[in-house]
């Protein structure tokens, strides 16, 4: 691990030399960004303690009292369902020492209560009670009041709820921009919004969290190579991508690469229960997305909520990259479906899931070996200064009658990770939120 | 149940030397198959209705019994279908990452074998072990208690008919499962 602290100048010398690392323009990158330990904790403060990061689907915490413990960046956090019916977010850590108040990942309960002496907090993070309270009566500081756990913002777009740790920060929706109009395609294609299945299956990947988070917002490019072997298992053959019917769209560094095919991601889920419910739902779909989204709704795609939310249409997948130090990521995955699909589709969405797109899962499996290694390899002192090259479709950019944000022709692309790196450099760069241009 | 019930529900759920033996027998070669990758002939041990489950695990306090939900996210929740397009992705060619091939040993303890109500069948426990490197240096080890159900098939062979696979870790200390346990 990394020692977490940073002397205030060389922070900003730091910050001063980030737009030295992103060249989003001609598409090169410093491979600096994934191993050096100072630009971690620079990430740390401007990218994770600055930016909405995904939390919790409404789902997931449905009674006052249902909890998930979780983190944002390094910073250990819990999310509950308050008595008010609201989602609370503020840090797993005792006002009093410091330690945990709770160690379950996941349940239900009235109080998050210190094993250590005892100091009890309410389902918002406010102190309720400490053992021993007459100890602190007469001339003391002490007052409960001041004495909760430390909060984080918390606003919802369509069931999912972020959090964020800088007061400065835009709201939730200006966050997210012209991305909305991607995260409908999932959230909003039928008027019940999506739930999630219960579980959550995490594991650990050495490899720097950017490797996996540009993989989703725009990598395409890597599919039929990568999984190659899951491809010709399932099928006999890679899947037929289409440049003249497929598109990067990114916004604010959020990005989606995708094809107007419909079904092809759902398709390797290897169930006829699910394509048929996706036909029979098409013009329904149609209906509330309009045509071209409608077409997304299950099709061979990819995205990224930046910083560190990927997803899968079709698969129905959200993860999380969560780092742990420049050279270890955790990742958490969930399945999702619309709530009203018929019930069985439950059990075959969390089962094709599984068999594709989870640590044991056929595609999956390919893509932790190769983030890990291009992440290793950067031990070499003369392999750190070679720059890496993302310039594929740098003149790819189109104007498009429906599809919103920044547009580009093809899905075999790089434009989404050059905008996701520019986002990056813009917010590593930037010393408060006002400095960040929208993009 | 009074004591003479208790001596002879003990003598009916009796096991005999040989069969232990056959089972640990069974469950070694098992091992040593996936050791070498010989997956075709792994699945030849499975029975047709195999049921191979790896559920997820979750850190929940005591008082919260919901550890484990056939409902919930797996890593394995398969039949032989399954199972079989697992198997056919690994010998693939085009599987990069499993060339070079990992290097694996699965070593099999605390084999303890119960009688069923079903003469045919038995409920086997174990630990699993399986250290696995690659490239020079990644080494990753997977843990996990075993609960199975060998059945004897109308030809005499054992089979592997369920097999619940419980890891000890929250948080899959590994980048994959690249193999079974």
């Amino acid at each position: 691990m990394p020692n977490l602290s940073m002397k205030a100048d060389d922070k900003m010398k730091l910050a001063a030399k980030i737009s030295d690392f992103v060249d989003a323009e001609e598409g090169y990158i410093d491979r600096r960004i994934f191993w050096d330990d100072a630009i971690y904790l620079l990430e740390l403060e401007r990218i994770f303690a600055r930016c909405w990061i995904f939390v919790a689907h409404d789902s997931q915490l449905p009674e006052v009292g249902d909890f998930i413990t979780t983190t944002i960046g390094e910073d250990a956090v819990i999310v509950s369902r308050g008595e008010d019916g609201k989602i609370h977010t503020f840090l797993n850590s005792c006002s009093h020492r410091g330690n945990r108040v709770c160690f379950a990942e996941v349940g239900k309960t009235r109080r998050f209560t210190c094993n250590f002496h005892g100091w009890s907090y309410g389902l918002d993070g406010s102190l309720k009670s400490v053992s021993l309270p007459k100890s602190y009566d007469g001339r003391s500081n002490f007052d409960k009041a001041q004495l909760g756990l430390h909060q984080a913002r918390v606003e919802s777009y369509k069931g999912m709820h972020f959090a964020c740790f800088d007061p400065d920060a835009p709201t939730l929706e200006e966050y997210l921009g012209d991305f909305r109009w991607y995260l409908d395609v999932i959230l909003d294609n039928d008027e019940g919004g999506i739930e999630f299945i219960d579980g959550n299956i995490k594991s650990r990947l050495k490899c720097n969290w950017k490797f996996p988070a540009e993989n989703f917002v725009g990598d395409s490019y890597h599919a039929p190579w990568t999984h190659s072997s899951a491809l010709i298992a399932m099928f006999g053959k890679s899947p037929n991508i289409r440049p003249e019917r497929s598109y990067h769209a990114n916004a604010n560094g959020h990005g989606w690469e995708g094809g107007l095919d419909f079904i092809g991601n759902a398709a390797t889920l290897k169930s006829p229960q699910i394509l048929e419910y996706l036909r029979e739902q098409e013009a329904k779909f149609a209906e509330r997305l309009g045509k071209a989204r409608s077409r997304m709704v299950a099709s061979l795609s990819s995205a990224n909520v930046f910083p560190n939310l990927s997803y899968l249409a079709g698969h129905n997948t959200f993860r999380t990259w969560n780092p742990k130090g420049p050279k270890e990521t955790e990742l958490h995955t969930w399945v999702f479906l619309n709530a009203n699909a018929p019930e069985e589709l439950k059990e075959e969405y969390r089962r094709g899931v599984m068999l594709t797109f989870s640590p044991a899962g056929v595609f999956e499996m390919d893509d932790g070996e190769n983030f890990e290694n291009c992440t290793a390899v950067n031990a070499g002192v003369v392999t750190r200064r070679q720059k890496l090259h993302a310039g594929m479709g740098l003149d790819s950019g189109i104007e498009h009658e429906e599809l919103k944000g920044n547009v580009y022709q093809s899905q075999i692309n790089e434009a989404n990770q050059r905008a996701f790196y520019q986002r990056w450099a813009d917010l590593m760069s930037a010393e408060t939120w006002a400095d960040v241009p929208a993009r | 149940m009074n004591q003479e019930e208790q001596i002879e529900a003990r003598e009916h759920r009796a096991v005999s030397v040989e069969l232990i033996i056959e089972i640990q027998q069974f469950l070694y070669r098992e091992a040593r198959l996936l050791d070498g990758e010989h997956l075709h002939e792994w699945l030849e041990l499975l029975a047709d209705d195999i049921h191979y489950w790896v559920p997820g695990v979750q850190a929940r306090y005591r008082k919260d019994d919901a550890r484990f939900s056939p409902t919930r996210m797996a890593f394995f929740d398969d039949d032989l279908e399954y199972l079989k397009i697992r198997v056919a992705r690994a010998k693939q060619p085009s599987a990069w990452a499993e060339d070079p091939p990992t290097r694996h040993f699965h070593l099999v303890s605390n084999i303890e074998v119960e009688a069923t109500d079903n003469p045919t069948e038995w409920t086997v426990h174990s630990l699993i072990l399986n250290n696995r490197h690659r490239t020079e240096d990644d080494e990753m080890e997977l843990k996990a208690r075993r609960v199975d159900l060998i059945r004897r098939n109308e030809d005499g062979c054992l089979k592997l008919a369920r097999r619940k696979v419980t890891l000890l870790e929250t948080v899959l200390q590994a980048k994959n499962i690249n193999t079974f346990l």
